[in-house]
């Protein structure tokens, strides 16, 4: 391995990789514009300029890569490399690089997006001269709708061509160009052929200064102002890891988080703008009970003793059949309870299945990019949690029992055909857990308010078997209750449990208890990165044995 | 949006052999583009969309690509020029040797600026960087054709048989 | 002046200098044979590094070196690409070639080609030589029909196809790697080195691009011998260069000339001095490119590489400009400016916004707006283009653009601020207004 020295630090790097990757993984900054992991290097920003011994000229760090040198010929006697980052020369370079920048640029921070999150404002503050040398008229341009919710301020443009090696390597569509030449030098389109793309988002998180903004958040808010959460996306079933900006408990934008072992450094447009769709449905924040054809409020002993009433007692001497209905929309957590209240306590009077998964087109990009054709993020989870899922569920359920339902609603995706609704319509009663008046809501006699995707807490299993925590982005309100909690509560009012799990912690070690596989998949084991699934059959564990005792 | 500004909304090469030819020439499809671009200026007198997707679909690329190419070089246009399309170089030895004067007398003559075309669509003039033939300077090209030496009279000559 | 017969353009005013018969006629494609008969590749590229033949496109690099960077295990195939994308202001002798010359590239190319096995070449011409591109058109179809094209060139095995790609009005596409982007149906950004493009060049192949004139000169080291070519000219540069001479002198032209001749020979031999009698006040050596020397640094001056990058300035592609007393530095210098920004690429930050920035200040003080401050503004921004002329005695750097355009735009203007500061001073100070 070559021994290279940076400033005055001594680092030991794998052969190949550029002096940029090498500072940056070491925490020496090297400022830089053009570069992108992801994309292909062209070292036209000029900004990460560094001094090599033995090299006349300044290098490109990002195009410079670290090779072995022969014994006689090291450098100070055992260095495959010296660079200096923070030389005079290299501190004026910088300034030089940002002054050309920032010519044409129109300083108009108090009224771009960027701010707060700026590489041009963050570098020169750092590495800029503090005033401008420039007397002449600056280039004016108009601002351009590019597609795809991104428009683009050409005055704050770099010219780093970020975006067009995104269309080009990445999203493969190849809307973007350069146009023109020298100092007339812009990002465009041809003719009609707009930005295009499920992953067009992506520009505007990868360009490193304000010029490419999306429709969707422009001039919402401020950086500052919002709260970063770190979480996954919930809209297919591959896990996509995201950022959640927020205030005051609202959403504002959501922007792809790092992940080599599921989304690299992207996220498609569906999961960037998705969260929209649980702000325009009606929410449901308290438990509801059908009255005169409509909904009224009760409170959540009011429910729990409907619960009880309906669930617990045989009225008539009839034979019961309960139907749970699952859903790959919940957490590992739930859907490990609500298998835990069907098998073991309704145990053979009870059937579970789930409404048909919402599925579309699987999209694969060639750089390697995914959207799963399976739009739940967690059938994975389900099938692990309801070991004795009926898929044929409507054909399963026996004619002539009186049937109590009790369902963990999809969501706001969730349509009901007629087949369906008639199904749930023939239900003696309908319990539905839900966050939002959904078609499936409608039809209960009572509802229970759950968690909105944005809203849970919890583990959930990718396409690829990667257990990854679903972190809240934004509070519960009002009478919500997290979806375990109310499965908990279900539990122990018609099972006569007294389960007392604090938070869903409680819940994931006790899973781990009884699914080997998941054993151990506490959010401090796995992080914010995900681990893979234990690879170690599963077996239906019994309520109340000792842990594991079921287990083969 | 670029402004390719044109009514021909399609494009074929009437020359179908010599598209085949270009395209047999190069290990890659790509390579292609420039002599393909050239072929189809050559054909409408200057860029249309329709001919930049038409090359497009011939090399593989979207038309973006090929606008981002066309955009690139002086040579080719993407709105009409005049039939006559005068190339003032105006780079130093021409314009050490009168340079200026000449684009004066044609602006004049033709009531055009450079960059634009006359309104009968005949002459178009455009000040162009160095076209490589200095000892000759003054030097304008016309169409695809080097007029050396030049002078206002040597000017006027030349475009009477226009 | 010694008595130098030329090499190059010995026979270019024949009338059929340009045809296969007119070339055939003066010893044409011998060293075609000669080579086929006589020499391995390996061999051809020991001759030409032994010539000590360096590129004439400007960069003058050593050619038999060049070639020797082709990896030899590649599997891949390797490919010519003869650089007539000749557009440096003041340089016009690849034109000569091409019009006058064409067969005598060709050879050249086809030396080139069996040294480096190369079997598809490429002719990368500027767009505007149109005329010239059709010459070339009909020499390349005629050495086709006689078969130093094609399949098995003179019964040796050898094939080579050679193709003449138009390019379409860009300067920097005469840098390697622009012009190899630009031939691969793209922009002309160059590239980033590495990878240079003896490794990944064309289609990421090993690709060597040679410039026409460096071409032209193989077929005659490889009939006359290495020794003799380096015999011409001196240590610091052998062989015959062509030389452009243009701007107020009286004989403008293409003069061939052994490497190192006398600067002022070419201005007031060859180009029988100054037009009316003038004063020589400065001049361009090497294309707009170089720094510009003042009158009263030219006395002695060789014009080889060495000595010339010895004065702080460059041979570069050998193009002479001259100005005489009556030019005006100011307006000069903001004609280069523009022709610069006009051809910068944009890839770069320092030389997109740089060239820009220099061309408005010029003009501000052309139009007598300008204020001393401007005058240091120039030169701290060629500084921070493309760095200092002399980076080690001034402390400074270089290099600071993917390709050398940067130092193309630095260098001279800087050198026209310096070396002429006194006009810059009288504009700012008297508010010439010149319009």
């Amino acid at each position: 391995m070559p021994l290279i020295k940076i400033d005055d630090r001594e680092i030991e790097v794998e052969k190949g990789i550029t002096v940029l990757q090498a500072a940056t993984a070491e925490g020496i900054e090297i400022p830089y514009y053009c570069y992108h992991p992801a994309l292909s290097i062209v070292g036209s920003c000029r900004m990460c300029l560094v001094e090599i011994e033995g090299m006349p000229k300044l290098q490109v760090s990002c195009n410079t890569s670290i090779g072995e040198l022969p014994p006689e010929r090291k450098k100070d006697g055992k260095y495959d490399m010296i660079v200096r980052t923070q030389t005079e020369i290299v501190k004026r370079e910088r300034e030089n690089v940002l002054e050309f920048l920032l010519l044409n640029h129109p300083l108009d921070c108090p009224v771009c997006d960027q701010a707060g999150e700026c590489f041009l404002q963050d570098y020169s503050y750092k590495y800029g001269r503090a005033h401008s040398r420039f007397l002449e008229e600056k280039r004016v341009r108009k601002n351009e709708y590019l597609g795809s919710n991104v428009i683009i301020n050409h005055n704050r443009c770099i010219m780093c061509t970020r975006c067009v090696r995104f269309t080009r390597e990445i999203s493969g569509t190849n809307e973007l160009f350069v146009q023109a030449r020298g100092d007339n030098s812009k990002i465009s389109i041809f003719e009609d052929k707009s930005l295009d793309n499920l992953l067009a988002g992506n520009v505007i998180d990868i360009c490193p200064v304000g010029a490419l903004l999306s429709t969707d958040y422009i001039h919402k808010n401020r950086f500052w102002n919002l709260e970063e959460k770190k979480s996954i996306c919930t809209d297919c079933s591959v896990g996509c890891n995201i950022l959640v900006y927020s205030q005051n408990n609202r959403i504002f934008r959501i922007n792809a988080r790092e992940n080599h072992s599921v989304n690299g450094y992207f996220i498609c447009d569906i999961g960037r703008y998705g969260f929209h769709r649980y702000e325009d449905a009606e929410k449901v924040t308290s438990p509801l009970i059908r009255s005169d054809g409509g909904f009224k409020p009760i409170s959540w002993e009011g429910a729990l003793k409907e619960i009880y009433e309906q669930f617990s007692r045989s009225k008539d001497g009839e034979k019961h059949q309960i139907v749970g209905i699952a859903s790959p929309f919940h957490t590992n957590e739930s859907l490990f309870m609500f298998g835990r209240l069907m098998d073991n306590i309704f145990k053979d009077k009870s059937i579970i299945g789930k409404l048909p998964f919402i599925e579309d087109y699987e999209i694969h990009f060639d750089s390697g990019f995914r959207i799963s054709k399976d739009r739940s993020p967690n059938r994975q989870g389900l099938l692990d949690f309801c070991l004795n899922l009926e898929d044929e569920i409507l054909q399963k359920v026996k004619t002539g029992k009186v049937r109590l339902c009790y369902a963990l609603d999809d969501g706001v995706d969730r349509k009901l055909d007629e087949e369906w609704e008639s199904f749930f319509k023939s239900q003696r009663f309908l319990v539905v857990q839900t966050y939002a008046m959904t078609p499936l809501a409608k039809l209960a006699h009572l509802i229970l308010p759950g968690p909105s995707p944005m809203e849970r807490e919890g583990t959930m299993t990718n396409d690829q078997g990667r257990i990854q925590w679903l972190k809240p982005s934004v509070s519960l309100t009002n009478k919500t209750r997290p979806d375990w909690e109310i499965i908990m509560e279900f539990m122990n009012t018609v099972g006569k449990r007294e389960l007392k799990y604090s938070s869903v912690n409680e819940v994931n070690l006790e899973m781990g208890e009884r699914f080997p596989s998941y054993r151990g998949m506490t959010f401090f084991k796995i992080g914010y990165q995900g681990l893979p699934k234990k690879n170690i059959a599963t077996s239906r564990p019994s309520e109340g044995g000792q842990a594991g005792n079921t287990v083969t | 949006m670029n402004s390719v500004g044109d009514g021909q909304l399609t494009f074929q090469f009437s020359a179908a052999e010599r598209v085949e030819q270009i395209l047999s020439q190069y290990p890659d499809k790509r390579s292609a583009t420039l002599p393909l671009l050239h072929l189809a200026q050559e054909q409408v007198g200057y860029l249309t969309s329709a001919a930049i997707e038409t090359v497009a679909e011939l090399v593989e690329v979207h038309p973006g690509e090929i606008m981002d190419t066309v955009s690139f070089y002086t040579m080719f246009y993407t709105k009409p020029k005049g039939r006559n399309h005068i190339q003032v170089c105006q780079t130093l030895s021409c314009s050490l040797n009168g340079a200026d004067s000449l684009v004066d007398h044609i602006s004049e003559k033709y009531k055009i600026a450079p960059g634009e075309v006359s309104q009968d669509g005949k002459i178009s003039l455009v000040k162009v960087e160095c076209l490589g033939s200095c000892d000759t300077a003054p030097v304008i090209r016309i169409n695809d054709s080097y007029y050396e030496g030049m002078t206002v009279e040597k000017f006027d000559k030349i475009v009477e048989s226009f | 002046m010694a008595v130098f017969k030329p090499i190059l353009t010995r026979y270019i005013h024949r009338k059929d200098s340009h045809t296969l018969s007119g070339y055939k006629n003066v010893g044409g494609y011998k060293a075609l044979e000669k080579m086929f008969k006589t020499m391995a590749p390996d061999e051809v590229i020991e001759e030409v590094k032994a010539s000590n033949l360096r590129g004439r496109g400007g960069a003058g690099f050593p050619t038999g070196v060049k070639w020797g960077f082709i990896p030899k295990d590649s599997q891949k195939p390797t490919y010519l690409i003869c650089n007539a994308d000749e557009g440096e202001p003041g340089t016009f002798k690849d034109r000569l070639l091409l019009s006058k010359a064409p067969h005598m590239m060709l050879e050249g190319m086809i030396i080139s080609s069996f040294a480096i096995d190369c079997h598809l070449a490429f002719i990368y011409i500027r767009g505007e030589f149109y005329q010239e591109y059709k010459v070339l058109e009909k020499a390349v179809e005629e050495a086709y029909a006689a078969n130093f094209l094609g399949k098995d060139i003179l019964g040796s095995g050898f094939d080579l196809d050679v193709v003449i790609h138009r390019g379409a009005g860009a300067y920097i596409c005469g840098e390697e790697m622009g012009l190899i982007e630009s031939l691969e149906g793209k922009r002309g950004w160059p590239r980033i080195k590495p990878p240079f493009p003896a490794v990944e060049g064309y289609l990421m192949c090993p690709t060597i691009v040679n410039n026409v004139e460096t071409l032209a000169c193989l077929p005659h080291i490889l009939n006359r011998g290495a020794d003799w070519f380096k015999s011409i000219g001196s240590e610091k540069g052998s062989g015959p260069k062509l030389y452009c001479i243009s701007g107020r002198v009286n004989n403008p032209g293409v003069y061939e000339e052994p490497l190192g001749i006398l600067l002022t020979d070419l201005i007031f031999k060859r180009g029988r001095g100054l037009i009316d009698g003038r004063e020589l006040k400065a001049v361009f050596p090497g294309g707009s490119s170089s720094a510009i020397l003042r009158a009263d640094e030219i006395d002695g001056l060789q014009m080889d590489f060495d000595s010339l990058s010895a004065a702080k300035t460059m041979l570069g592609s050998a193009g002479v400009i001259v100005m005489d007393e009556t030019v005006d530095m100011v307006s000069v210098c903001l004609n280069i400016a523009r022709f610069y920004e006009h051809e910068s690429c944009g890839q770069c930050t320092p030389c997109r916004e740089g060239t820009t920035w220099l061309v408005k200040i010029l003009n501000r003080i052309y139009q007598g707006k300008g204020s001393l401050n401007d005058i240091d503004m120039i030169f701290e921004i060629t500084d921070n283009i493309g760095g200092l002329i002399d980076p080690e005695a001034s402390g400074g750097s270089f290099g600071k653009t993917i390709c050398p355009f940067g130092e193309a735009v630095a260098w001279p203007i800087r050198s026209f601020v310096e070396k002429f500061e006194e006009e810059f001073i009288a504009y700012v100070e008297k508010g010439v207004d010149v319009s």
